[in-house]
């Protein structure tokens, strides 16, 4: 341990305070994340992608359907045309419509044919189903898109709102622990201080007490965050591309192993983000102890 | 040398002021008794020679810095030429009395070599060494007086400076730390203690500084030539 010359902090409750901001950061960032891979997934999704429906009155309806999907294939920039079959498409309209008899009609109604058309980019669509059967509908996607990304950047800006309100809380904490550490070291303090040490020799011990405390509450922050991660991943799996580990069972190591397949399927983005938690606890710690300290001080000669 | 010019002192939300217009001079390598009744401004001169507050009013001349217009980095380096003992001891009192008294020399910036050598020496001198590893707190008031002396002498300041430094003392370690403080004057360092003990001041006869009210009690004997006296300083 080096030589003191100055008084150190009295830690208090910042390593747990400073744990729990971690805690509430990291499920911040997580939820930024997921959302953020959500909007992404649903928009391109939804841009790459259009719909046409077909009357179920349109005159010579099969053949001139075979056509147009023929022409649609035909098409540059279009990747895939798929048909609905008339399940599927009274599975997409029963919401609206209700649940309709075993033998698939509806009575008094006629279920349009319903063609999803994949594409790369923006083709004109509308004119080329236009052309080949003028009383075809066509819903382009990229309107839900839009409104897809418009609602994931609202959901992206609040989850950041979030976390710099956390950052701010973390301060204001490490603020006052220190500046009540302060407080009851005045006279040790002013010893130091009227025998000729320099603001920032005082100054700088206390904050890098307060960077140790921090980096060590980040890490307990850290390790509390891990489990409820993993737990929320499992949970957002479904929505996810990516293949999720099985079920942990009875014995530790594969309840360890399913934690750590699990953790390789987060973004390498998040786990980055997480594991600068820490740092960045320490960093603010430190910072908000040097301010402190220092400003306390100009109020001595 | 300290030199003080029409120096007044009024601290904040006190109606008047607790040094009046003092002007002294203290040449370097001297020694003087601070005197004078309880209220009479005593601490508050100490107070501002140790740079714990500046003039509200008036010139101040300390070890050839203008103290008025110092900047903080110049107070600072000027604190570390002086040497302090307070009244109420001031030592830290969750360290131990070794950190305590090698303080001083840390700040400077001395190897931990030098610093122990020398902070050994000094308690030793003062018959504390076996204190060193102790906390204040567990010592009686003659040895913390005594670890706050050690403190102050460590590093020979250029300017000594003692408020009752005997209060806690038996008669034979007064009479040495008084032989002390006459040796640091052989050596250039300039010596100001105050105290209430008169028997002393008569053991140890020299100028000094008399004060009533907040100004000098006789202004004229402090710019005069030293007196020959019979007694040590």
């Amino acid at each position: 341990m080096s030589a003191p010359v100055s008084p150190g902090l009295r830690s208090g409750s910042l390593p747990l305070l400073v744990a729990l901001m971690t805690l509430l950061a990291g499920l911040s960032l997580a939820g930024l994340t997921g959302v953020q891979t959500l909007a992404e997934g649903w928009s391109s999704a939804a841009r790459n992608a259009t719909t046409i429906e077909i009357p179920s009155d349109t005159p010579q309806l099969e053949d001139r359907t075979h056509t147009l999907v023929q022409t649609l294939h035909r098409t540059a920039e279009v990747t895939n045309v798929r048909e609905l079959s008339p399940q599927q498409v009274q599975t997409l309209l029963a919401p609206w419509l209700g649940q309709v008899s075993s033998s698939g009609h509806l009575p008094g109604l006629s279920l349009p044919v319903v063609l999803i058309v994949a594409h790369t980019g923006t083709p004109d669509l509308g004119a080329v189903v236009h052309e080949a059967l003028p009383e075809a509908v066509v819903e382009e996607d990229r309107r839900w898109g839009e409104r897809l990304n418009g609602l994931g950047s609202s959901l992206v800006a609040c989850a950041w709102l979030a976390v710099s309100l956390i950052a701010a809380i973390a301060v204001l904490s490490v603020g006052m622990t220190v500046r009540r550490s302060v407080m009851a070291q005045r006279k040790a303090v002013e010893i130091v201080h009227f025998l000729g040490a320099g603001d920032l020799t005082i100054s700088s011990r206390i904050a890098g007490r307060a960077a140790l405390l921090s980096l060590a509450g980040g890490l307990t922050g850290l390790l509390f965050l891990s489990p409820v991660i993993t737990m929320l991943a499992r949970k957002l799996a479904p929505f996810s591309h990516e293949a999720t580990p099985p079920l942990p069972t009875n014995t530790w190591t594969d309840m360890f192993a399913s934690w750590w397949a699990t953790l390789h399927v987060l973004p390498r983005m998040l786990l980055e983000e997480l594991g600068a938690l820490p740092l960045i606890a320490a960093c603010l710690g430190w910072m908000t102890a040097q301010t402190v300290v220092l400003v306390w001080l100009r109020r001595l000669p | 040398m300290i030199r003080l010019l029409n120096v007044s002192m009024m601290p904040p939300g006190v109606g008047q002021p607790v040094l009046r217009n003092l002007t002294l001079t203290v040449p370097k390598g001297e020694f003087r008794w601070l005197l004078g009744p309880s209220g009479a401004g005593k601490s508050s001169l100490l107070r501002l020679l140790t740079l714990e507050t500046r003039p509200s009013a008036g010139q101040m001349d300390l070890l050839g810095v203008s103290v008025s217009q110092a900047s903080r980095s110049t107070l600072r380096n000027l604190r570390r030429r002086i040497g302090f003992v307070p009244q109420d001891y001031r030592l830290i009192g969750e360290w131990t009395v070794f950190d305590n008294v090698a303080l001083p020399l840390r700040l400077r910036g001395a190897s931990e070599r030098d610093t122990r050598r020398e902070a050994f020496a000094v308690l030793e001198w003062l018959d504390v060494v076996h204190l060193a590893d102790k906390r204040p707190g567990t010592l009686s008031g003659g040895e913390q007086q005594r670890a706050a002396i050690a403190r102050a002498l460590i590093g020979r300041p250029e300017l000594l400076l003692a408020d009752e430094p005997t209060n806690a003392l038996e008669d034979a370690q007064a009479r040495r730390l008084l032989s002390t403080f006459q040796e640091l004057v052989d050596m250039g360092t300039t010596v100001i203690v105050a105290t209430h003990n008169e028997a002393l001041v008569r053991e140890a006869p020299a100028k000094s500084i008399d004060l009533r009210d907040g100004s000098l009690a006789d202004p004229a004997p402090q710019d005069e030539p030293a007196l020959h006296r019979s007694g040590t300083l």
